[in-house]
């Protein structure tokens, strides 16, 4: 089976027909690149979304009340927010912990009023690698401290309630107690993320006056977003961190991945790499087609020779390892050829990306998350792992038939008949 | 000559089924071979010579007797020992050379011999000498398409000898060749047998052949008509 010889035999044979050992390699190459290319561009998308998404709400990783996921309330808070975000800190793959106090607001001017979800922060606490829209403040700035006056509203959340810079809103909210309080700020910055949806709802107050006007603790909030690495490591870390922070006991907090604190776009995400991994298999079919008739009509074209070999003294199971071995070559050359292929636009996608901007006015928003306008190809490592053992598998699957084929040859019956 | 023959054929029938239609290819064909013979099976096409030697070589079984090679009844054997038989025991060459296209003349006698486990020392020794009792010195890294039809029956020779087997069975070598090199390959096969004592079985319709052979069994419809032996 593993004879140099043999070996060398199989790859001598895969070039035997040149021209039709090219067009399989080139199927195998450019299957595999629109494979690579589909699964890079999901890759790099979801976990921009993620990325974004965590921004935006709780983090990659959260600390709640074990009921606020399904029951959001200024009465499911967690007493000692300050002390998880301290304990989450210490994790390795933690880059960053921020308390934040989120719900649901009122918004008021003298012209008009506006219901919204809003975000209590502490703007010394975060940065841009916890909140972009630090960054995309496009009039006035963010309020500097927590304890400070002042309102960041999205720019068309602005525009819908006529409030310009300077201008004075009423938010009114549900207290600890189950009580309707309000408290009056100034416009002291717009923001623009570029997608209007997702600028029609953006409302930012600093945490510890909306401490204050909820009656909660001096450490106490609703939320502590905590930020990994990559996202992929949010599982192990909210392992960690529950551990920690004896998340088991009765009455702690709870400690949620983002596919917990966000279904919603957990459910979006699956169905796309669901169609994702349809997409693949059905590359992998054709591929396993192509390269099955591949072997089998250079197989049947060989008949006689098997025939002959057989008499020699070849056996069935060398002629069948014979077959085997060309089509594992075949699909080592097909990955090779691959590489080659994929190069230069897989380069082009993960470096400029593909503009969406003007194809998309006005910014793609989903389940609540703005989309970047430009999409990149960034594979994960373990994507391309599992795409070239799922090609070589294929490969080797579409060799059985022909292989078998091969070593049922009767030697004196292909002898005679061609 | 040894007494106790390398293959014994026991009343050996074979018959094939095309359709409908039976077709009784050797019909009770009793022989012994000895060690050293030079026997060529003549007789009109469709006598059997083919299939008596598919049988005598393990291609293929008879559907009643017994063909026996070494003592051993190769009919009970599975496919995987007769591969062995034919790998170990006997060797071929085809009317139509059958080479490996991708191997050069060394790699082609050499590969069988590399499936039997030969070290690379004493297989590299057999396979130049044998390449070099065949005449084909220097032309060992020549592909198929390299070399004349003569020259790859002869490697097809050297291919069949190189293992060392009891007996090289031969289905109308000279066929695919002119007349001068048919005699060139004859002349080398005889050699063989004098100087090697390699048993040689011809299936053949060519006189040069007949005359060259020791022994020669005439089949007609499937059956032994005539077993002439010859004394030099």
């Amino acid at each position: 089976m593993f004879d140099r010889k043999l070996i060398a035999l199989a790859w001598r044979n895969l070039w035997r027909n040149r021209r039709r050992t090219l067009i399989t390699l080139f199927g195998i190459a450019f299957g595999s690149m629109l494979a690579v290319l589909a699964t890079g561009i999901g890759d790099s998308s979801y976990a921009s979304m993620i990325d974004r998404a965590a921004e935006m709400s709780s983090g990659h990783v959260t600390v709640q009340h074990p009921e606020f996921v399904d029951l959001p309330s200024a009465t499911k808070t967690v007493e000692n927010a300050e002390a998880a975000a301290a304990e989450a800190r210490s994790l390795p793959q933690v880059r960053a912990a921020v308390v934040r106090q989120q719900g649901s607001v009122m918004l008021a001017t003298a012209r008009q009023s506006s219901g919204t979800y809003y975000i209590g922060i502490d703007p010394e606490q975060e940065t841009p690698a916890t909140l972009e829209t630090l960054e995309q403040v496009v009039d006035g700035e963010m309020f500097p401290t927590a304890s400070g006056g002042g309102i960041v509203l999205g720019e068309a959340l602005a525009e819908n309630l006529g409030a310009k810079l300077g201008k004075r809103v009423v938010y009114t909210v549900t207290d600890k107690q189950g009580e309707i309080v309000s408290g009056l700020a100034r416009v002291r910055g717009i923001v623009r993320t570029g997608i209007r949806s997702v600028d029609a709802s953006l409302c930012y107050l600093p945490l510890d006056t909306v401490r204050e006007t909820l009656g909660y603790g001096p450490a106490e909030a609703t939320t502590v977003a905590v930020f990994v690495e990559d996202n992929r490591q949010s599982d192990a870390t909210a392992a960690a961190l529950a551990a920690k922070l004896g998340t088991t006991q009765e009455g702690g907090p709870a400690v949620l991945t983002w596919k917990e604190s966000q279904p919603q776009l957990r459910a979006f995400i699956d169905m796309k790499v669901n169609g994702t991994l349809i997409l693949e298999a059905i590359i992998m079919l054709l591929l396993a087609a192509g390269i099955f008739n591949s072997l089998f009509v250079s197989v049947m074209e060989r008949l006689r020779e098997f025939g002959i070999m057989l008499a020699i003294g070849f056996t069935t199971a060398q002629l069948f390892a014979l077959v085997m071995w060309e089509s594992l070559f075949l699909a080592v050359s097909g990955l090779l050829a691959a590489v080659v292929v994929t190069a230069a636009p897989y380069y082009h996608l993960s470096t400029t990306g593909i503009d969406t901007a003007q194809m998309y006015e006005g910014g793609v928003e989903v389940a609540g998350v703005g989309m970047d306008a430009v999409i990149y190809c960034r594979i994960y490592p373990e994507s391309v792992a599992a795409m070239v053992v799922i090609i070589v598998l294929a490969t080797l699957v579409a060799g059985l038939y022909p292989a078998w084929r091969a070593g049922r040859v009767q030697p004196a019956i292909a002898i005679k008949e061609l | 000559m040894s007494e106790t023959p390398i293959v014994a054929t026991h009343d050996v029938s074979r018959v094939f089924t095309q359709g409908k239609i039976e077709v009784r290819a050797l019909d009770g064909v009793s022989v012994e071979i000895h060690a050293g013979e030079f026997l060529a099976f003549t007789g009109p096409s469709g006598s059997g010579k083919t299939t008596l030697l598919n049988l005598i070589g393990a291609l293929d079984t008879p559907t009643s007797g017994r063909v026996e090679l070494e003592g051993k009844d190769l009919a009970s054997m599975g496919r995987s020992a007769r591969s062995h038989i034919r790998r170990d025991r006997i060797g071929f060459v085809f009317q139509a050379y059958n080479l490996i296209p991708v191997f050069t003349a060394f790699e082609n006698a050499e590969m069988v011999v590399r499936l039997q486990g030969v070290s690379e020392e004493e297989r590299t020794a057999r396979v130049n000498k044998l390449l070099a009792d065949v005449g084909l010195e220097g032309l060992e890294d020549r592909r198929p398409d390299e070399l004349s039809g003569g020259q790859q029956q002869r490697v097809a020779i050297a291919r069949a000898l190189a293992t060392q087997p009891a007996i090289v069975l031969a289905d109308e070598p000279t066929a695919n060749v002119d007349s001068g090199t048919a005699d060139t390959l004859l002349d080398l096969m005889q050699k063989l047998n004098e100087e090697r004592g390699a048993t040689f079985l011809f299936s053949t319709h060519d006189p040069r052949v007949m005359e060259r052979a020791k022994r020669v069994v005439r089949l007609v419809d499937g059956r032994v008509d005539s077993d002439e032996r010859r004394t030099p």
